[in-house]
């Protein structure tokens, strides 16, 4: 049987070249600062450049879910629990993250999109949200195939204060755009906050259920 | 906030000498979760409650009880 010590000891070892997720999400974000950075810097010239570089970040990305698969499977970690559940999860959403960036990437870097007729623009400016459609939709499943009562319930606690947060966000803002208060925000960012959220449900968990949950 | 519930988890899993990660094995949930019911942070489910008694062979009462 595995002792306490000895599970955290072999989470530790799991991941992926030695190192956890939130070490690959960190670099993840740290390399694409440093694209966009130097992209809106003016460093890079080039739409091949910036391209090429962000492969960088995209292979971190891919690096982080890996790391998270074998976390998964070795059964240990605090930020990634075992479970069939939660590692169809994690490859759900690796497949709607890859489309989604495959889909925006098209979207901003077709010149042409302005002339092209407007079923296939439309066809093309659907496919980011989709994706994100795709998100909800592998969070809702994670709670339907979930086994595990507790962890259930903190993955339902995540989304209600994700709602709450995306919900109050849009009101408030929607109000003060109405009153031409504030500038107008495309709707597209209440989903961005509610995905901000899901970060602020899960301090919340561990600040009331003492774990963060699992999403 | 309703009455909470006591419990045993913590006595009877030293008496059998089991780690939290093993008790959680044998009940097919997470380490966490065994955790945050031994800590009184989280009552569980009665379905979860009968498999607790099964598995240390001993009645519902005898493990959980009111605060």
């Amino acid at each position: 049987m595995m002792t306490d010590q000895a599970a955290q000891n072999t989470g530790k070892a799991a991941g992926f070249l030695g190192r956890g997720p939130m070490f690959w999400i960190g670099l993840t974000f740290g390399t694409s600062g440093a694209v966009i950075g130097l992209i809106l810097s003016g460093a890079i010239e080039g739409k091949g450049i910036a391209f090429a570089l962000m492969a960088i970040p995209l292979a971190c990305m891919a690096a982080a879910f890996v790391s998270m698969l074998n976390k998964n499977k070795s059964g240990t970690g605090d930020c990634v629990t075992k479970g069939e559940a939660q590692r169809r999860y994690i490859k759900r959403v690796a497949v709607f993250t890859s489309l989604y960036l495959a889909s925006f990437a098209m979207l901003t870097f077709i010149d042409e999109l302005g002339t092209l007729p407007t079923a296939i623009r439309i066809g093309i400016g659907v496919l980011p949200g989709l994706a994100l459609v795709g998100f909800f939709w592998a969070i809702a499943r994670l709670i339907i195939e979930e086994t595990d009562e507790f962890m259930r319930m903190l993955t339902v606690r995540q989304t209600l204060v994700a709602s709450a947060l995306a919900m109050s966000a849009a009101s408030v803002w929607g109000m003060l755009e109405s009153a031409d208060l504030v500038p107008h925000v495309d709707a597209y960012w209440y989903a961005v906050i509610w995905f901000a959220g899901l970060a602020l449900g899960s301090v919340v968990n561990r600040i009331t259920y003492g774990t963060w949950g699992h999403v | 906030m309703g009455a909470r519930v006591k419990n045993r988890l913590k006595v009877l899993r030293a008496e059998r000498d089991w780690s939290q990660q093993d008790l959680a094995d044998r009940l097919g949930v997470s380490r966490q979760s065994v955790n945050a019911i031994e800590k009184g942070r989280y009552d569980p489910s009665l379905p979860l409650a009968f498999s607790i008694s099964e598995v240390f062979d001993l009645a519902i009462e005898e493990i959980f009880s009111r605060d």
